[in-house]
C-alpha cells in the first residue's frame, strides 16, 4: 500500500470517528439535561444591541 | 444533572461582546466569497464565453453592490441571530419566512458542499504532480466536512482574525500569479490576443453567462450574521461590506485576466480548480504550490463560515417550531446550535458526493437568487410599514427605492439566464420550494406559535 | 387582545417523519435533472470518426495550451463539440415564468394572511 492509499484510509477512519464522537455526544447530553432547558433560548431581546 | 424547566438559562441569553471593527466585517464578508474567485465563476465561460464571463463580472457586481446597500439598512436595524429569516418574519410573514430559512440553509449547505468537492479535487490534482495518478476523492471530500462540522460542534469557530489571515494570504496569492504572468510584456505569458474568441453564442450568451456571475460575489450577505457584535453597526456594516465588495471587484477582475489569458474557453468553462491550472501552466513549482495552498485555505474558510450560518438558519426555524423543534436545541457546554449542525452534514456529504460542482453551484445561486429577490420586495414594504422616523434605524441607505427596482431587474435577468441551457434544473428546485411551502401551510405551521413570532420592540406596522 | 393561539406540540415520532420528508424533498430536487441530464446524454452518443488535432483546425497556440493541460486531440474535441442550446422554447419559458411569479404571488398573500393574525395577537385588535 502506498503513502496515498494509506492517506485514503486514514481520512475515511477519522471522518468516521469524529461523526460518531458528535453522535455519541449528543446522546449523552440528550439523557443529562432537560429537554426544556437544552430549548430555552429565546430570539431578539437578548440578541438585540443596545442602540 | 437535569435543571429545572423553571430556571431557563438557555445558551443564547449571554450577550456577545461588541468588539468587532469594518476590517473584521470585511474579513467575515470575503473569508465566505474568496473561494468563489478560485473555483465556480469559470462556469460563466462555458456559457458565454471569456467575454461574456466579463461582462456577467460586472454586471453582477451591481447586483450586488445593490444587495450590500439594502441588507446593510435591514441587518443593522434587525439584529438578531437569524439574519434575513427573522427579517422576513417581522416585515412579511411567516411562509415568506419559512422560505427564506430555507434559501439561507441551502445556499451556505451547496457552497459547502462545494468547497468540499474543490478540497477533493485538489488533493486528486496535487496527488497526479506528484506522480499518483486516480487518487479517490471521496474521503477528503467527507474528512473537510466532518472535521470542520466538529470544530464547529465544539464552538472552536475559525476566529475571525485567522479568517483575515487565510483570505488575505489567498487573496495575495492572486496577486502574486498576476504578478508571474508578467502583465507588462503581454504575449510573453498571457495569449489573450490568441486565446479570446468571439462570443461563441453570442449577445444571448451573455445573458446566460450571469448565472454564474454570481459566484464571484454570493454569500457577501453573511458580513450581516456579525451584526450583533459589532460596536457601531451603522458605520461597521456598510464600510465593510462595501469594502468587501471592492476587494471582490478587484479579485474577480484579476482572476478572469490570468485564466483567459492562458486557457482555451472550453477547458476554463469546465475547469473545477481554474487558478491552480493556471498556474501549473506557468511552469513555476513554487507559484502552483503557492495556488494549491490558496485554493485550498479559500476553500477551507469558506466551508466553515457556511457551516457556522447554515446551521444558525436551521436552528432558528427549529426553534420557531417552522421544523421539528429538535433542532432548536443549544448544547449546553459548547454554546452551538449542535443538533442542526449534525443534520445538515450528510446532506452536505451527498450533495459534493455527486461530483457534479455546476448542479451543486446552480442550487446554491439561485437560493441565494431567491433570496436577493426576497429582499427587493422587503426593502420596499419595509420603509412602508415602519417609516423613516417611526424606528430606530442603524444604517439609511440613499436613493431608495432605485437599489431595490434594480435589484428586482437584474435578479430577473438572472432567472432567465440560468433558464438558458439549466431550465431544468430552475424548475426543479422551484418545485422543491413549493413543495416544501405546500407542506409549511398545512403542516408544520399549526406547531407555531403565532404572537411570539415577533421578538422586535417595534411598534404596531403602519397600515395593519 | 386577540386570543391567544395555543399550538399543539409534536410527538417525537412526527418530528421525527418530517425531517426525513425534507431530507427526501432536498435530494429528490437535487437529483431529478441529473437523471434528466444522463438519459439525454445516453441518447447522444458520438459515432462519428475519432478527431484528430488536424480534423479539429485549432491555431497554433491553443492547440500548444491544449496539449500543456493535458489533453489529446479525442479529449479537447469532446469539450470543445458540447455546446449549450439556447433556442428557446417560448411555452416552456412562459410556464417557468408563470412557476416563479406564481411562487412569489401565492408566497406573499398567504405570509401576509398569517402575519395579521400575527399582529393582532402581538397588539390586539385595531
Amino acid at each position: 500500500m502506498n503513502f496515498w492509499q494509506v492517506l485514503s484510509y486514514a481520512a475515511w477512519i477519522v471522518s468516521g470517528l469524529l461523526f460518531l464522537w458528535m453522535l455519541a455526544d449528543l446522546v449523552s447530553v440528550a439523557k443529562e439535561y432537560d429537554e426544556d432547558f437544552l430549548m430555552s433560548s429565546r430570539e431578539g431581546a437578548d440578541e438585540l444591541m443596545d442602540q | 444533572m437535569s435543571t429545572s424547566a423553571a430556571s431557563a438559562t438557555g445558551g443564547e441569553r449571554i450577550t456577545m461582546l461588541k468588539v468587532l471593527n469594518p476590517f473584521h466585517i470585511w474579513a467575515l464578508g470575503v473569508g465566505i466569497v474568496l473561494v468563489g474567485e478560485f473555483m465556480g465563476w469559470n462556469f460563466s465561460v462555458a456559457k458565454g464565453g471569456a467575454y461574456g464571463s466579463l461582462i456577467a463580472c460586472w454586471v453582477i457586481g451591481l447586483l450586488y453592490t445593490c444587495v450590500a446597500m439594502i441588507d446593510s439598512e435591514v441587518t443593522s436595524t434587525v439584529a438578531a441571530a437569524g439574519g434575513q429569516y427573522t427579517q422576513a418574519k417581522h416585515i412579511i410573514g411567516p411562509l415568506m419566512a419559512f422560505n427564506v430559512g430555507l434559501y439561507l440553509v441551502m445556499a451556505y449547505t451547496m457552497l459547502e458542499a462545494a468547497d468540499a468537492l474543490v478540497v477533493g479535487d485538489l488533493m486528486k490534482s496535487g496527488a497526479e504532480a506528484l506522480g499518483y495518478a486516480g487518487l479517490d476523492t471521496k474521503p477528503f471530500v467527507v474528512l473537510t466536512i466532518a472535521f470542520l462540522a466538529w470544530l464547529n460542534y465544539r464552538g472552536v469557530f475559525m476566529t475571525l482574525t485567522l479568517n483575515f489571515v487565510i483570505t488575505l494570504f489567498a487573496f495575495f496569492a492572486i496577486l502574486v500569479l498576476f504578478l508571474v504572468t508578467d502583465p507588462v510584456h503581454p504575449g510573453a505569458v498571457l495569449k489573450h490576443s490568441e486565446l479570446l474568441t468571439d462570443l461563441p453564442y453570442g449577445w444571448i450568451g451573455v445573458i446566460a453567462s450571469l448565472q454564474f456571475g454570481m459566484w464571484y460575489y454570493l454569500g457577501i450577505e453573511g458580513t450581516c450574521q456579525a451584526a450583533e457584535e459589532v460596536r457601531s453597526a451603522g458605520r461597521a456594516i456598510p464600510l465593510g461590506t462595501m469594502g468587501g465588495m471592492m476587494t471582490l471587484l478587484v479579485a474577480a477582475s484579476l482572476t478572469w485576466y490570468i485564466c483567459s489569458g492562458l486557457m482555451p474557453w472550453q477547458y476554463l468553462g469546465q475547469a473545477v480548480t481554474p487558478l491552480y491550472d493556471a498556474a501549473s501552466l506557468i511552469g513555476n513549482t513554487k507559484v502552483q504550490v503557492l495556488l494549491f495552498i490558496g485554493t485550498m485555505f479559500s476553500a477551507i474558510a469558506s466551508a466553515n463560515g457556511c457551516i457556522n450560518d447554515a446551521a444558525r438558519a436551521w436552528f432558528s426555524l427549529g426553534r420557531d417550531r417552522y421544523m421539528p423543534v429538535w433542532f432548536g436545541a443549544i448544547h449546553p457546554r459548547y454554546r452551538t446550535p449542535y443538533r442542526s449542525i449534525i443534520f445538515l452534514i450528510p446532506i452536505a456529504v451527498s450533495f459534493a458526493f455527486t461530483g457534479l460542482l455546476d448542479q451543486v453551484i446552480t442550487f446554491s445561486i439561485l437560493s441565494g437568487l431567491l433570496g436577493y429577490t426576497f429582499m427587493s420586495i422587503n426593502m420596499v414594504k419595509f420603509r412602508k410599514k415602519w417609516p423613516l422616523n417611526s424606528i430606530k434605524r442603524g444604517y439609511i441607505h440613499p436613493f431608495h427605492p432605485i437599489p431595490a427596482i434594480t435589484l428586482f431587474i437584474l435578479c430577473s435577468a438572472v432567472y432567465f439566464a440560468t433558464f438558458l441551457g439549466y431550465g431544468a434544473s430552475l424548475l426543479s428546485i422551484m418545485a422543491f420550494y413549493i413543495v416544501a411551502s405546500l407542506w409549511f401551510t398545512f403542516r408544520r405551521y399549526q406547531f407555531v406559535k403565532r404572537g411570539d413570532q415577533f421578538t422586535m420592540p417595534w411598534p404596531r406596522p403602519k397600515g395593519y | 387582545m386577540a386570543k391567544k393561539f395555543i399550538p399543539k406540540k409534536q410527538s417525537g415520532l412526527g418530528q421525527f417523519v418530517d425531517s426525513i420528508f425534507i431530507l427526501v424533498l432536498v435530494y429528490v430536487s437535487l437529483y431529478i435533472p441529473l437523471w434528466l441530464k444522463s438519459e439525454s446524454a445516453a441518447a447522444a452518443a458520438n459515432n462519428g470518426p475519432k478527431p484528430t488535432w488536424e480534423s479539429l483546425h485549432l491555431p497554433a497556440v491553443i492547440q500548444e495550451q491544449w496539449v500543456k493541460l493535458g489533453y489529446d486531440a479525442e479529449k479537447a474535441a469532446a469539450l470543445i463539440d458540447t455546446k449549450f442550446d439556447y433556442t428557446i422554447d417560448p411555452v416552456m419559458l412562459l410556464v417557468t415564468a408563470a412557476v416563479i411569479i406564481g411562487y412569489f404571488i401565492y408566497m406573499i398573500k398567504v405570509s401576509d394572511k398569517q402575519y395579521r393574525e400575527v399582529i393582532a395577537e402581538k397588539f390586539g385588535d385595531k
